[in-house]
């Protein structure tokens, strides 16, 4: 188990809501290793976000709550943890960068004062020592004259230097592991790549582990080691990246990676969507979750739900249909 | 944050001259000899007179001419003195007061202002204390109870509470006098060895170092206060109560909460600042409406100041004063919102370096 930095086992997250509970994820296991990169892929809406939030007790309750499952960091469970021990593990040990850089800023503090701040809680620095790490990070991410932007306010940066700030201040009290959730979604693609280049830079020098939530299978590739597809609030597939591309097992990660544009595209292949749209989980799902939009469909699927088995070495999927049936029909 | 503020400065010259032509053309609805009040002290006896005034000031002038006039006032022909004038600050004669207007209105005005001063403080700060604690206890039983309560306030006039108040406690229970001092206190006030700092009694009777006239006055202030204030406050209440919801959804709190921030801290400096920049203008605009309120208040409560001075005024048709009380009012009003619209530039940086 020591060569397991984060294991997530199980875990079950529900809102309560006036339309009724929704179960956004419905017993998600996954596991990170010291100075691994991990890729979570999956349509919007299918539990990636509420995942990262639930292991550091940053679900909002109500309506949300954790239900079931167990987060082990270094053999801890978070979710047991008090208030003051989460606390001490948010952005001190894991660190979080959040999707649109704007909207997670606050408006009306200062670069300087927000970046700054984690370290005035977790680590006891003086007020000057803190300011001189926080110009040193921004620099480090690539922030032109950061001693002089400490006192601009998020809206005076471009989007793409905000979520540099972002990142500077995720990583601040230099964390085990950063969770990235969909860093680049709200960016256009050349700053997309400068964000990547920068995060795998700041990997190779602070040695972090990576959680990269993303919509864009193509990012994914060249960063992340091992890859985890979500769908309705369950991972189906978990392969290192390189089988996942090679032999996609489950059908909605073939679907996925058929709708993925190729460089080395055939000329006249069609774009493959999946047709249909993801489930809204007001119960907890008995059957398969992707039967509904599945190609594959066998009976077995619409009375039992899959859990993860493995198929190859370290390739685990959830599907009940037969790999070679998959292949042949592709 | 300069620029901003020369941009509203320059803004209040067009304000205050739509307002005054609209007081002028108001006042235009008056005859000529009605207006001719706003030159005299006294009604001339003799008749003609009248008359003579007319010539004499051109009320019968075109409007665009009187309104010039109005301004700026006018030159006697015999004597080379310049008469009238609102912008030299002449708002002509009250009969209600017995002097000149803005004498009245500068007598009247501490009066007021004490008035307003005791019931907007508390207002706010107890307003936006428990908005702010209905906020986080969102749903749960104080937030309902606060709820009831801020409905309840809002929907009584201010004139039926006012009077249930009096009844209750004036009438019934005997433990709050109106009015603004009681004899013996006025009589010590109005005596030489008495100094009048800000003619606000409470404060000069700490500068005096009299606590009994303090306490008199206060006693004079509680019912009018609490009219005044459970109204507004009820108000502030649900303003900071929504605003501060809807920052408590924002992104930016998920950010302050995965820095490890106790809940506390993440309320204190990363929702507040935001849920009162709605507020502080909604504050200040409260302020400046409780001279609304004051007219109401002070006349139920019989207290002496610009409130009651108006409505003695317009049951006594003296439209001088109306008049004169209004353009006070509308330069309160503008001067108030420009201070807020500082304000504001002060409070968001998203404002102050646009
Ligand atoms: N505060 C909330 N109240 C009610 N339901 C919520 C709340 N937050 C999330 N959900 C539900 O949980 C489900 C999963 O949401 P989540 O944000 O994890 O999706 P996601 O995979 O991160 O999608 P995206 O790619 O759009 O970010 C959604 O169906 C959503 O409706
Ligand atoms: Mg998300």
């Amino acid at each position: 188990m020591s060569d397991i930095l984060l294991s997530i086992e199980n875990l079950e997250t529900c809102f309560r809501t006036p339309e009724g509970t929704i179960h956004a994820v419905n017993g998600v296991s996954m596991k990170l290793e010291p100075g691994e990169t991990l890729g979570i892929v999956g349509e919007s809406g299918c539990g990636k976000s509420v995942t990262m939030l639930s292991i550091l007790g940053l679900i909002p309750n109500p309506p949300g709550k954790v239900v079931a499952g167990k987060a082990l960091y270094r053999g801890q469970d978070l979710l047991k943890m008090k208030d003051s021990e989460i606390r001490h593990v948010r952005c001190s040990e894991i660190g979080m960068v959040f999707q649109d850089p704007l909207t997670y800023f606050n408006p009306v503090l200062t670069i300087g004062r927000q970046v700054s701040e984690p370290l005035e809680v977790h680590r006891s620095l003086s007020h000057k020592e803190a300011l001189d790490q926080t110009v040193e990070m921004l620099e480090l991410v690539g922030i032109p004259r950061p001693k002089e932007r400490l006192n601009d306010y998020p809206h005076q940066f471009s989007g793409g230097m905000r979520q540099r700030v972002m990142i500077a201040m995720a990583l601040i009290c230099s964390p085990q592991i950063l969770i990235a959730d969909e860093p680049t979604t709200a960016l256009d693609v050349t700053i997309q790549a400068q964000i990547v280049e920068l995060v795998k830079s700041l990997r190779d020098r602070l040695g972090m582990s990576i959680i990269w939530i993303t919509h864009d299978l193509s990012l994914i590739a060249g960063l992340a080691q091992r890859m985890a597809v979500m769908y309705g609030g369950f991972v189906i597939e978990e392969a290192p990246v390189e089988d996942m591309y090679a032999a996609p097992q489950h059908p909605y990660t073939l679907g996925l990676l058929g709708s993925l544009p190729r460089l080395d595209d055939v000329q006249g292949r069609k774009l493959v969507s999946i047709e249909g749209l993801p489930p809204v989980l007001f119960k907890k799902p008995t059957s398969c979750p992707f039967a509904e939009r599945c190609n594959f469909r066998i009976e077995r699927c619409n009375l039992e739900n899959p859990s993860l088995r493995l198929v190859d070495k370290c390739h685990r999927v959830a599907c009940w249909v037969n790999p070679e049936t998959r292949r042949e029909n592709q | 944050m300069l620029t901003y503020i020369i941009r509203r400065l320059l803004l209040l010259p067009i304000i205050l001259t739509s307002v005054t032509i609209l007081i002028f053309a108001m006042m235009s609805l008056l005859t000529p000899y009605e207006r001719a009040s706003l030159y005299v002290s006294d009604i001339p006896k003799q008749s003609g007179a009248l008359e003579g005034i007319i010539e004499k000031y051109g009320l019968d002038d075109p409007a665009p001419v009187q309104y010039w006039y109005w301004l700026v006032g006018r030159t006697d022909p015999e004597t080379g003195e310049i008469k009238g004038g609102v912008l030299r600050g002449n708002l002509g004669w009250s009969k209600t007061g017995k002097g000149d207007v803005a004498e009245v209105i500068g007598r009247r005005l501490p009066a007021t202002i004490e008035l307003a001063l005791w019931a907007g403080i508390p207002m706010i700060a107890i307003g936006v204390w428990l908005g702010v604690l209905s906020a986080i206890h969102h749903n749960r039983l104080i937030d309902q109870l606060l709820r009831v309560f801020s409905i309840v306030g809002y929907s009584i006039p201010v004139f039926v509470f006012g009077l249930l108040v009096l009844l209750i406690f004036y009438a019934r229970l005997d433990w709050f006098p109106p009015g603004r001092l009681s004899d013996w206190a006025a009589q010590i006030v109005q005596s030489n060895n008495f100094t009048s700092y800000t003619r606000m009694y409470t404060v000069d009777a700490l500068l005096n170092g009299r606590l009994d006239i303090f306490w008199d006055a206060f006693i004079h202030l509680v019912l009018p206060v609490i009219t005044l204030a459970y109204l507004n406050w009820a108000y502030l209440l649900r303003v900071t109560r929504s605003s501060m919801l809807d920052i408590l959804r924002q992104d930016y709190m998920t950010t302050a909460r995965a820095k490890g921030l106790i809940e506390n801290v993440v309320i204190r400096r990363h929702a507040l600042p935001n849920a009162l920049i709605p507020v502080v203008t909604v504050g200040a605009l409260t302020l400046i409406g409780l001279l609304n309120g004051v007219v109401i208040t002070e006349t139920v409560f019989n207290y002496p100041g610009m409130g009651s001075f108006l409505s003695e005024a317009a049951l006594s048709l003296d439209v001088v004063s109306v008049l004169g009380f209004t353009l006070f009012a509308s330069f309160i009003l503008v001067a108030g919102n420009l201070f807020v619209d500082v304000l504001y530039g002060a409070i968001d940086p998203r404002i102050r370096l646009e």
